[in-house]
């Protein structure tokens, strides 16, 4: 038993936070560039979760967390588990499966959307003229598919947890990225001549920041290693990590807005991105109650 | 990063699980402290007998030198096994002896902790003070250095055990007029010495558990001083840690008990159809499989670097609280029958008044958040 990264994923971890802070600043996802999607490719971080790479889901878990904490782009998500359980290779778009439409977000570029439909993993054709407009994340573009296309669909509940995970690493990214932001915010920002962090009662929301992500990123580990070891109870440990990660992300977007006060509201500061991005999150492969509740998990 | 144990970790927690279903009494554990302690001491000198006692804990000493895991997985398979609350233990095991282990001298070691693993002396704390409760550096309690004897004056509350206690870790002031965490030191006091009188104090739980300890002229050998003249608060905050890391492990399995049992009595009573219980309770069931991941990662790093880290913090304080909601959910299951509860009922009910403390002692819910945003997020001291 051993829950902390090892040198190895830890050198991973650094690489992937140090890249991300030089070419993918969490600010600019308010616009991505067109040219980021290369980049990410060129980077290996499109391909590596194919199942010849060989990659363990903690390992995989760790890099998504930090991808996920400069709000990179969401169809990360589909494009690895595409490589892993699809032919596809290359950019899958991310689908939504509504009642009587799928969303797509950042289809640019991209011949097929990866998503859950009913409970399993499946993948759609993407019309050529499929009109695309700016989502509520600012990140990522968002295109109504009207009709009903032929599914194909991955008859492995394995592919439809992977996908969990992998959101559920974003998410906790997320919430660290707020949780990070608002103590810097709070350190700098002067009232009543002294850093508003000063005050117990904006310490303590920075306080509940730490622990909803310190909770999320300890049961993300868990739930990695449960996926990873092929557990009877996975399923179990990657709803519970999908459903605090959301709500880290989702609580912490909110904190902090609270915390940046009037600038916080505002476009141009960065608080309103994680906030947005979470709430995209939340809707993608959700945590059922059911699965929480049930006898034996 | 795995979540497999090894096959020798596998074979000790079975030899665990078979000595506890063998051997847990059938007789339930009292509630007042005064009844309890003959039932403490006897649990106690049957878990040292069978080397269940300081797992690791260094051998010199009583303990049998194994593993923080192994001992993890102990309080795993002793919480599963509903096996009795070690009481008026508690702090020998859990607080004074660890930190006589790291910084006890050797005379000190070889006498009191062999006694704490046995089962044959009882600790109590003496850290909090009618006008230091979280300001804990407002210790007035004085001890008078006197040829080789501290002369003491002064009070305590809030100790629980005390009435039944041998021996009380107590931090008090040695340096006349030093000021906040300087001129403290941390003494082991003999709770027979003449010149102690314990108040014994109900709780708002029916529980008589704590008391009030006064202490006038009592003279304690210079001997007694642990870690040197002066240097309490150092000694004191070198176990805290620990406190907040692995101390809870027992909690935290029992918690994992609980909300399974809470989902089944919704279900037999009909309350989980109501969708704000329901999805309270899968909140917790989530957060408590949170809880335990996290008490790993805390160990794991213990293992990787001898200490835990800094979000054991974090490990205490919530802890504390998903404690208190699961006691709260399971008020709100029993409905009026709550209405019913009388002083020493051994309940629900009793549980969540008792379980206040878990927010308060050994540092408040709004204590530990002033240190997780000052030492984890680097946010300016406000005290």
């Amino acid at each position: 038993m051993d829950l902390t990264p090892d040198e190895d994923q830890m050198a991973l971890q650094t690489a992937t936070n140090d890249w991300c802070r030089a070419h993918m600043p969490l600010a600019e996802a308010r616009s991505r560039p067109e040219g980021l999607w290369p980049q990410l490719e060129m980077m290996g971080w499109v391909g590596m979760t194919a199942p010849a790479m060989d990659l363990d889901h903690p390992t995989e878990a760790l890099v998504f967390a930090e991808l996920g904490r400069f709000l990179a782009p969401v169809a990360l998500l589909s494009s690895a588990v595409a490589a892993r359980w699809t032919k596809f290779d290359g950019k899958v778009a991310l689908a939504l499966a509504g009642t009587d439409n799928i969303r797509l977000f950042d289809s640019h570029n991209a011949t097929h959307a990866l998503g859950l439909f009913d409970a399993n993993i499946g993948s759609v054709n993407i019309d050529a003229d499929c009109e695309t407009r700016r989502s509520l994340d600012l990140s990522t573009s968002i295109a109504h598919l009207q009709s009903n296309p032929p599914v194909e669909t991955i008859n492995d509940p394995r592919a439809g947890l992977h996908l969990q995970l992998l959101v559920a690493a974003f998410s906790v990214g997320c919430a660290d990225a707020a949780r990070d932001m608002a103590a810097d915010y709070a350190t700098l920002r002067q009232q009543y001549d002294r850093p508003i962090g000063w005050f117990q009662s904006l310490k303590h929301i920075c306080s509940d920041m730490a622990v909803r992500a310190a909770v999320a990123r300890s049961q993300l580990y868990y739930a990695a290693c449960a996926l990873q070891a092929g557990e009877s109870d996975a399923a179990f440990h990657v709803t519970a990590a999908k459903r605090l990660a959301d709500q880290a992300a989702l609580d912490n977007g909110r904190a902090n807005i609270q915390v940046h006060g009037g600038i916080g509201m505002t476009d141009e500061a960065s608080p309103h991105l994680c906030l947005k991005r979470a709430h995209l999150l939340q809707f993608l492969a959700p945590a059922e109650s059911r699965i929480l509740l049930a006898d034996s998990p | 990063m795995d979540i497999g144990f090894s096959a020798e970790e596998m074979r000790f927690r079975e030899q665990c699980r078979d000595w506890l279903h063998a051997n847990i009494p059938a007789e339930i554990r009292p509630l007042d402290a005064a009844d309890a302690i003959d039932f403490d001491k006897h649990w106690q000198r049957q878990l040292f007998d069978a080397g269940w006692a300081g797992i690791n804990w260094p051998t010199d000493y009583g303990g049998r030198g194994l593993s923080i895991v192994q001992q993890v997985i102990w309080l795993e398979e002793y919480a599963k096994a509903h096996a009795p609350w070690i009481g008026a233990n508690f702090v020998g095991i859990n607080h004074g002896g660890p930190t006589l282990i790291l910084n006890a001298s050797e005379e000190q070691k070889a006498f009191h902790l062999p006694q704490i693993l046995k089962g044959e002396a009882i600790w109590c704390q003496g850290f909090s003070e009618p006008g230091a409760g979280s300001d804990l550096a407002g210790i007035q309690t004085r001890g008078r250095i006197d040829g080789d004897e501290l002369v003491i004056n002064g009070s305590k509350i809030w100790t629980s055990f005390a009435h039944v206690a041998d021996w009380q870790e107590l931090v008090l002031r040695t340096e006349d007029g030093s000021r906040r965490h300087a001129g403290l030191s941390w003494v082991i006091c003999d709770m027979h010495a003449p010149g102690i009188t314990i108040r014994p104090i109900r709780k708002m739980s029916g529980q008589t558990e704590f008391a009030e300890v006064f202490y006038d002229d009592v003279r304690i050998p210079l001997n007694n001083v642990v870690g040197g003249l002066g240097n309490g608060w150092k000694v004191a905050m070198s176990t805290l840690s620990f406190e907040r890391g692995t101390g809870f492990i027992a909690d935290q399995v029992k918690q994992s008990e609980e909300i399974s049992e809470l989902i089944s009595k919704a279900r037999a009573n009909g309350m989980i159809n109501n969708d704000h219980i329901a999805d309270q309770l899968a909140q917790m069931r989530a957060e408590v499989a949170a809880l335990r991941a996290m008490t790993y990662r805390n160990i794991s790093e213990v293992v990787r670097t001898g200490q835990p880290g800094p979000e054991a913090s974090i490990i205490r304080l919530f802890t504390a609280e998903l404690g208190q909601r699961l006691e709260r959910m399971a008020v709100l299951l029993l409905g009026e029958v709550i209405l019913d509860f009388a002083y020493g009922d051994d309940n629900a009910v009793h549980d969540y008044l008792r379980g206040f403390a878990s927010t308060i002692a050994g540092g408040t819910a709004q204590i530990q958040r002033d240190i997780i945003g000052e030492r984890l997020l680097g946010l300016p001291k406000s005290r």
